[in-house]
């Protein structure tokens, strides 16, 4: 039942919306329908259902790390929560999103998409966009679960609650766009490899600010330009790191946490024109 | 141009007007983020704090959780072990050779973690007072702000009886905004009265206030019995002057001073005996005008 579900979800939604919506022929629409379906799809592959472990871990970590930290709970349940966060949502983004497409041409349910009035970009966005709901549920949950712990460990208001918002924030922006990354490998590569690439960006990611200091101890002008080419190429998630200040009770200025954000927002818009560019290339008669 | 080719050339414009953009935008990211500091570009290509923060890949302040809970751990083991009675502050039989290393990771992971600071200050002195002073000034150092390391780092060099340093650290500490005022009159405590009583007292009761480690704070409050030990049994030995100048001899039970003890509101239990601060009765060495912790029932530290 679940198998002729998916096999049908897709290509019925988009004819549904065609139908029912004024305008239907609007890509807006289109995109919203597809990006419902992925995110139905997404929660009935229960992927939400790690927010299960993660209320499981955050209960024990409240009853059990006040023994073993020294004091130092309230510190720990924040680490804790927001890399946990961070991880679970890396594995949902890199995991189920080199799949959102790959199943789709492996159930040959992508005829039946592109067969409507559908165009590959708005496929792609669309399924994008389903993925980053799922997204966005899961890091509130967790934001909450966070929140919910560090009250009980307090016995009541605790003043690192507002402050884990932010860090919250730019781990959610940093999913966005290993999302992103994980739809652009996908989208001319296996899920194997996929998985493999979108990890490597992940890491990757994390170390560009070393190649700007690499680049500046380097003699040769050309390795120079070569390393500083890629530092403003590759993706820089080190910005979007504020799970340890936050810990701390430390916020990240307001500036720059809008300046991430319209990072991200260009360097996702990059990945996905790209993504669409591969994409549409490949035949799929 | 037919509509296919119209729309690859626009994505084709998106992606190389938006990484022109993207990369804008990390210059301008890059401006909001401390200056890179020259002098780390010599040793870049070594493990260094900001390298090993980024090898954690975002997951630095609970890799630091995990070394600050694993050095408690470490501690925690080997007192169990030891046979004897043991102080934090004073672990040096504990051969606890990888407690520095732990600490030190710990805080490179994490640099605004300020108890492993204070774990150090507290229980490395008598292991390695060089790491103690280094692991404190390189809190001081990723923390111009935290007066509560100069506090524990003041109390390094008052434990070596360092006091004219004491006295200065405690003195930049005093400097900072947020700072209490008891460290301003520190400054001038140590460098008047050094190792004294009155200055120990000081220094644990503020350590007991301050400290959010349960180990820290049990440490000081022993401190603090026994310098009110030291205290009572000073007063005791007046008593016992006063009786051999009335009697001309020395108590030979803790009966004969009964009165004077009750005339003085000091606490005994059933036999006439003066309770030390832990709540045990002390000893009177018969005949020799003298006191001592019953150290079988006291929990005062002895030393």
């Amino acid at each position: 039942m679940d198998e002729q579900l998916r096999t049908l979800d897709t290509a019925e939604a988009t004819t549904h919306y065609e139908k029912s919506k004024p305008g239907g022929s609007g890509s807006l629409w289109r995109m919203s329908a597809i990006a419902r379906n992925a995110f139905r799809e997404a929660v009935r592959d229960r992927v939400l259902y790690n927010l299960v472990l993660f209320v499981l871990l955050l209960t024990a970590a409240s009853i059990f790390i006040g023994e073993l930290s020294g004091g130092q709970e309230r510190k720990v349940i924040v680490d804790l929560g927001l890399s946990a966060m961070l991880l679970f949502g890396m594995f949902i983004a890199i995991f189920v999103g080199v799949g959102l497409v790959y199943k789709e041409i492996e159930r040959r349910t992508i005829y039946a998409v592109f067969s409507k009035p559908v165009g590959r970009g708005e496929f792609l966005v669309g399924k994008y966009l389903g993925l980053c709901l799922t997204l966005l549920v899961n890091v509130l949950v967790m934001g909450v679960g966070v929140s919910l712990a560090l009250l009980y460990v307090n016995r009541g208001w605790d003043p690192l609650i507002p402050t884990i918002w932010p860090a919250v924030l730019l781990i959610y922006l940093e999913l966005m766009l290993l999302t992103a990354v994980a739809l652009l490998f996908s989208s001319f590569s296996s899920p194997a490899l996929s998985a493999l690439l979108t990890f490597l960006t992940f890491v990757i990611g994390h170390f560009s600010a070393d190649l700007k200091i690499l680049a500046i101890s380097l003699g040769s002008t050309g390795a120079r330009w070569f390393f500083t080419g890629l530092y403003y190429l590759l993706p820089n998630l080190s910005n979007y790191s504020f799970i340890t200040p936050a810990a701390h009770g430390r916020t990240p200025a307001a500036g720059f946490v809008l300046a991430t954000a319209l990072y991200g927002l260009i360097y996702i818009t990059v990945i996905l024109a790209a993504a669409t560019l591969i994409f549409s290339r490949r035949n799929f008669k | 141009m037919n509509n296919e080719r119209l729309k690859r050339i626009t994505l084709g414009l998106v992606i190389v007007v938006g990484m022109a953009c993207a990369a804008l935008m990390v210059r301008w990211t890059d401006t909001l983020q401390p200056p890179v500091d020259p002098n780390a570009v010599d040793d870049s290509l070594y493990l260094n704090d900001k390298t090993a923060r980024r090898m954690s890949l975002g997951f630095n302040g609970l890799a630091a959780d995990w070394y600050w809970m694993r050095s408690l751990q470490y501690v925690g083991k080997k007192m169990n072990n030891y046979q004897g009675n043991i102080r934090l502050d004073d672990l040096s039989n504990l051969n606890l050779k990888l407690l520095a290393p732990l600490l030190d990771t710990a805080t490179t992971l994490d640099p605004e973690f300020i108890e492993p600071y204070e774990y150090a200050a507290v229980v490395l002195p008598a292991i390695d007072v060089q790491q103690a002073i280094r692991l404190t000034e390189k809190g001081i150092n990723a923390n111009p702000n935290a007066w509560r390391l100069y506090h524990q780092l003041g109390y390094i060099y008052w434990r070596q009886g360092q006091y004219q340093l004491a006295s200065e650290t405690y003195a930049r500490g005093a400097q900072i905004p947020g700072a209490p005022a008891w460290m301003e009159a520190m400054t001038a405590k140590i460098q008047s009265e050094g190792g004294s009583r009155s200055t120990a007292r000081e220094i644990y009761t503020r350590m007991y206030e301050q400290s959010t480690d349960n180990q820290v704070r049990e440490m000081a409050s022993k401190h603090l019995m026994r310098l009110a030990s030291l205290d009572e049994q000073d007063s005791l030995r007046k008593i016992f002057a006063g009786y051999r100048s009335r009697t001309g001899k020395c108590p030979e039970s803790w009966r004969e001073l009964a009165a004077v003890f009750r005339a003085g509101g000091i606490p005994m239990d059933q036999s006439g005996a003066p309770l030390d601060p832990s709540g045990a009765p002390y000893l009177l060495k018969a005949g020799a005008c003298e006191v001592e912790l019953d150290w079988k029932t006291t929990k005062v530290p002895l030393k």
